[in-house]
């Protein structure tokens, strides 16, 4: 294992984030440093201006909710204005603001802005910082996974993520193609296998034909808007509208506080119920009643019924989906070999039992919902980097969502229609509408609706130094290309001279490359001033704790150096020694610290050996 | 593996020596294949023979992939031969995509068809429409119901040829046996009923020309008897009626001759001969008043009638007479 460079697998999670890799050929999951598999998806910076990622951001959330980010994930990639982005303004607690050039969405963190991609790669970077602890070296390469329905500003958004927090991104792949990859490593199977994959925030369907370890996506369908925190805010809806009802009308939504800690019980109650039939929600002094009354409490018992009840209708978006996904691939439920189970919200009985009843078979329970997605990513990533004889894997994914421009009257016009394998290219040709026109603005689109409007904007391309002539006399090809990573590229070129043409992109969802390599700046510093504070922390740590040696030792060894030819000399020296260093520590100064540390230790040898033997060892000048 | 695989191929040396991590051999299959792309047909592509079928060709992609896809060399200094990979992973999708897909597949055979293959094909073609004609046939001989619904379809369109022909009272016939073994066939409905008009209205024209050859050999009895079947046949048109009023009054038969006239006058009131006879059977009833409001209505509706002026006139100077 020593002579390969390790590398990991990561399901950045809407609520939980999972970090991978493989170990002499075995898949595993690698434990993050506090002890637990799921890392929550959730950064904070505290009242002290720390920032604190995962459990602990976590843990102070329901005392820190404006300046606590979670399902960060639901924002990646999104343009400011968005109808998803203004909903999730609506209902989350910390306060998002437009970028810089109005298209991005940024999130207000202890005071300072945040673009979206930077938030996703702390977690990364906690995930980094475990797989290290995990290795005992550095890790740089990685594949990170993603909604299967993700577009390209998302991908091209979390693949900045990634070099954000300082990792080499290997490829971008789908979440429910990965699960299908971990389900099946190893095994010999020829079988079109249906991914079903509700996880925290969005939902994702994939069908694929796998043979002879070729894992052939051959439809995806989903919604990016769906998923096991849809269900918690029914139930947060719920205990608000009846709370409000037994309490003269007092509304918990305008209490962050309140909500966050309803939002806990909420998931909390949501996971019992998979097990139970009812759980008791109970939380004390959840809200004032006002003046001199006593603080109110809410208890509330939710039985599995009504939960179901509560969700019915998001349940039934997710088997609509379904059946879409199995149109759109043109099998038929029965044809399905297998149907896997991925994502947290799948342990819901009332999922499983729809899932059931459409395919007409037993889900798979042979795979680990919150496990899988991070363990398929680890074997692409291992299949990526290493030629394999005995366990070769290649994976060969779709493009979730048609790709085109717009054309005359907002019309979208598909260049490369969805569920089409990458990478993939297709070509357009372009032709001037004026005589003299030397710039065509080029509007790329991705999306199902026939209006451009309907659609996402990936971005404008301007094609600019056009050789001047008559209309319609110039020939632009302009070739979209989407990668393995289902990213987008565009390229163009005059059909007759054969050059190429310069393509400027502007209105894109993600940041810059200047934006990106500022950040990049801004924390290669920030890892620098933390290396270094670290240093004078242990630095300093182990000065205190020699100097505490020194001084306990001094009347011992003032006995022992009054009988010793060494007389008050040396006592004077170490004094100057200590004094030296309490200097360097109250000025911070790192390079004094490191001389005065080697006197320091020197002294108490001296001092030890003075105290214990009452002989002196070697020469002290 | 044969060695003259690439037989006729010409490769770039130049390609052959580039500095990559891939043996010569894989060199050559790549070139090999890349400068066949624009050549080779789909089935080519996917090394598989024409027209096998989509299971041949999603197996076959999944070997060819394995080959040459970029993802099969990691690590591996490609060169140009990464950009060639993907070219020929394109296209191999692209047929895959085709021959993979049942509709889109028989399609591509018929286009992609060798010459031999394609005479074939037509002549399969021919042969499937005339075996589906006969089984069209044996089917409706088999099956009752299917064999009820080809009858009615077969009546209904020999009575429009009829219809279309004039033979009315042929076209009645086999509308109404349509509609005799399946009465809620509503086209044979509206279409029987227009038949027996046109062909009622046949019949009496075909009797009026019979009463007035009688007439003209005054045979005022036979005459009388075919202008009254005629009226009969069709009562919307006055000019049976007319003549049958006036040969029974020649006869004699005053009631008769009202009843016709009445009749007449009811079916058309706007048709002066009408009331032209009406008022002669009144004047011979001897309803002198109704007779000469009638024959003015006549001559009001119709100046042109001579006979009607000369029979008012004499009713009117009666009393002088």
């Amino acid at each position: 294992m020593s002579e390969i460079e390790p590398f990991v697998g990561i399901d950045l999670g809407t609520t939980n984030s999972v970090v991978a890799t493989v170990i002499d050929g075995v898949p595993r999951v690698i434990v993050n440093r506090v002890g637990q598999i799921l890392t929550p998806s959730v950064v904070a910076v505290s009242k002290n201006g720390k920032k604190l990622v995962g459990t602990i951001a976590k843990r102070q959330a329901i005392t820190n909710a404006e300046n606590t980010v979670y399902a960060a994930k639901r924002l990646i990639g999104r343009r400011w204005g968005a109808k998803e982005v203004e909903d999730a303004r609506r209902v989350l607690p910390y306060q998002l603001v437009p970028g810089p050039e109005g298209h991005d969405v940024r999130v207000v963190l202890g005071g300072r802005t945040f673009a979206i991609p930077e938030v996703s790669a702390m977690v990364l970077a906690e995930l980094k910082a475990d797989a290290e602890a995990f290795f005992g070296r550095r890790v740089t390469k990685a594949v990170i996974t993603v909604p299967a329905y993700f577009n390209d500003g998302q991908r091209q958004a979390t693949k900045d993520a990634g070099r954000i927090a300082g990792f080499e991104v290997l490829r971008i792949i789908n979440e429910p193609t990965s699960a299908a990859l971990a389900y099946g490593f190893g095994k010999q199977m020829e079988k079109k296998v249906v991914v079903f994959d509700l996880g925290g925030g969005t939902f994702d369907i994939s069908v694929l034909d796998i043979g002879k370890s070729v894992y052939d996506v051959v439809a995806v369908g989903g919604d990016t808007y769906l998923g096991g925190e849809d269900f918690d805010r029914r139930i947060m809806d719920w205990l608000t509208f009846s709370f409000a009802k037994e309490n003269q009308g007092i509304d918990l939504r305008q209490d962050t506080m309140a909500l966050q800690r309803l939002r806990d019980s909420a998931e909390k109650a949501k996971i019992e119920l998979s097990s139970v039939q009812s759980a008791a929600i109970h939380l004390p002094f959840l809200a004032a009643a006002g003046e001199g009354k006593a603080a109110l409490h809410l208890a509330k018992q939710l039985a599995r019924d009504k939960l179901e009840e509560l969700t019915k209708d998001l349940v039934e978006r997710c088997i609509q989906v379904t059946e879409r996904t199995l149109r759109d691939a043109g099998i038929r439920a029965a044809q399905v070999g297998e149907v896997l189970l991925v994502g947290g919200m799948t342990r819901m009985p009332r999922v499983q039992q729809a899932v059931k009843q459409f395919f007409g078979r037993e889900p798979s329970r042979g795979v680990h919902p919150e496990e899988v997605v991070a363990l398929g990513a680890a074997i692409q990533a291992h299949a990526l980097l290493y030629p394999q004889k005995d366990r070769e894997v290649l994976l060969l994914d779709v493009t979730p969502q048609n790709l085109g421009i717009m054309v005359v009257g907002g019309y979208f016009a598909t260049i490369i229609p969805k569920n089409t394998t990458v990478p993939t290219s297709q070509t357009h040709v372009f032709t001037t509408v004026q005589d003299q026109q030397t710039s065509v603005r080029i509007a790329v689109l991705q999306g199902a609706s026939e209006k451009a409007i309907e659609n996402e904007l990936l971005g404008e391309f301007i094609l600019d130094g056009i050789r001047p002539a008559r209309r319609g006399e110039v020939e632009i090809e302009v070739a979209f290309d989407i990668s393995a990573d289902g990213i987008v590229g565009v390229s163009a070129r005059d059909v007759d001279t054969g050059q190429r043409q310069s393509i400027t992109v502007t209105a894109t969802s993600g940041l810059t490359e200047n934006e990106l390599r500022r950040i990049l700046d801004e924390n290669l510093d920030e890892l620098l001033e933390r290396k270094q504070s670290g240093e004078f922390e242990r630095l300093r740590e182990r000065a205190l704790q020699m100097i505490g040696e020194i001084e306990s030792l001094v009347p011992q060894v003032s006995e022992a150096l009054t009988r010793s030819h060494y007389g008050k000399d040396a006592l004077q020296k170490a004094e100057g020694v200590v004094g030296r260093a309490r200097a360097a520590i109250a000025s911070q100064d790192l390079q004094q610290m490191a001389t005065n540390d080697e006197q320091l230790d020197r002294t108490v040898q001296l001092f030890k050996g003075l105290a214990g033997g009452g002989t002196v060892p070697g020469g002290e000048g | 593996m044969p060695v003259d695989r690439f037989q006729g191929f010409v490769f770039n040396p130049a390609d052959l020596s580039e500095d990559v991590d891939l043996d010569l051999d894989r060199r050559r299959e790549i070139l090999f294949v890349h400068g066949h792309l624009a050549d080779w047909t789909h089935w080519q592509v996917l090394g598989i023979p024409w027209n096998a079928p989509s299971d041949r060709a999603r197996e076959a992609y999944r070997e060819k992939v394995k080959v040459f896809h970029p993802d099969r060399y990691p690590g591996q200094r490609l060169g140009t031969y990464r950009a060639r990979l993907e070219q020929i992973f394109r296209r191999l999708t692209e047929a895959r995509d085709v021959l993979a897909n049942d509709a889109a597949r028989a399609a591509y055979a018929k286009q992609s068809a060798p010459p031999e293959e394609f005479a074939r094909a037509e002549v399969r073609r021919l042969d499937d429409a005339e075996r589906s004609r006969e089984r069209r046939a044996r089917l409706a001989r088999t099956n009752p119901l299917v064999a009820r619904a080809g009858r009615v379809h077969d009546l209904v369109e020999r009575g429009r040829e009829h219809m279309a022909a004039g033979r009315f009272t042929q076209a009645v016939n086999d509308f109404s046996t349509a509609l005799a073994i399946d009465p809620d066939v509503g086209e044979a409905k509206a279409l029987a009923q227009e038949a027996k008009k046109r062909a009622n209205a046949e019949k009496a024209k075909d009797l009026w020309d019979k009463a007035h050859a009688a007439e003209a050999v005054n045979n005022v009895e036979l005459a009388l008897e075919m202008a009254t079947a005629a009226a009969a046949a069709d009562p919307g048109n006055p000019r049976y009626a007319v003549l049958a009023a006036r040969l029974a009054l020649r006869r004699g038969a005053l009631g008769d001759a009202r009843g016709q006239a009445e009749a007449a006058v009811r079916a058309a009131p706007a048709h002066g001969p009408a009331h032209e006879v009406l008022g002669e059977v009144l004047a011979e009833q001897g309803d002198k008043a109704g007779a000469r409001r009638a024959l003015e209505r006549a001559l009001e509706l119709d100046p042109a009638l001579d006979g009607a002026r000369e029979r008012l006139k004499r009713l009117r100077w009666s009393f002088l007479g």
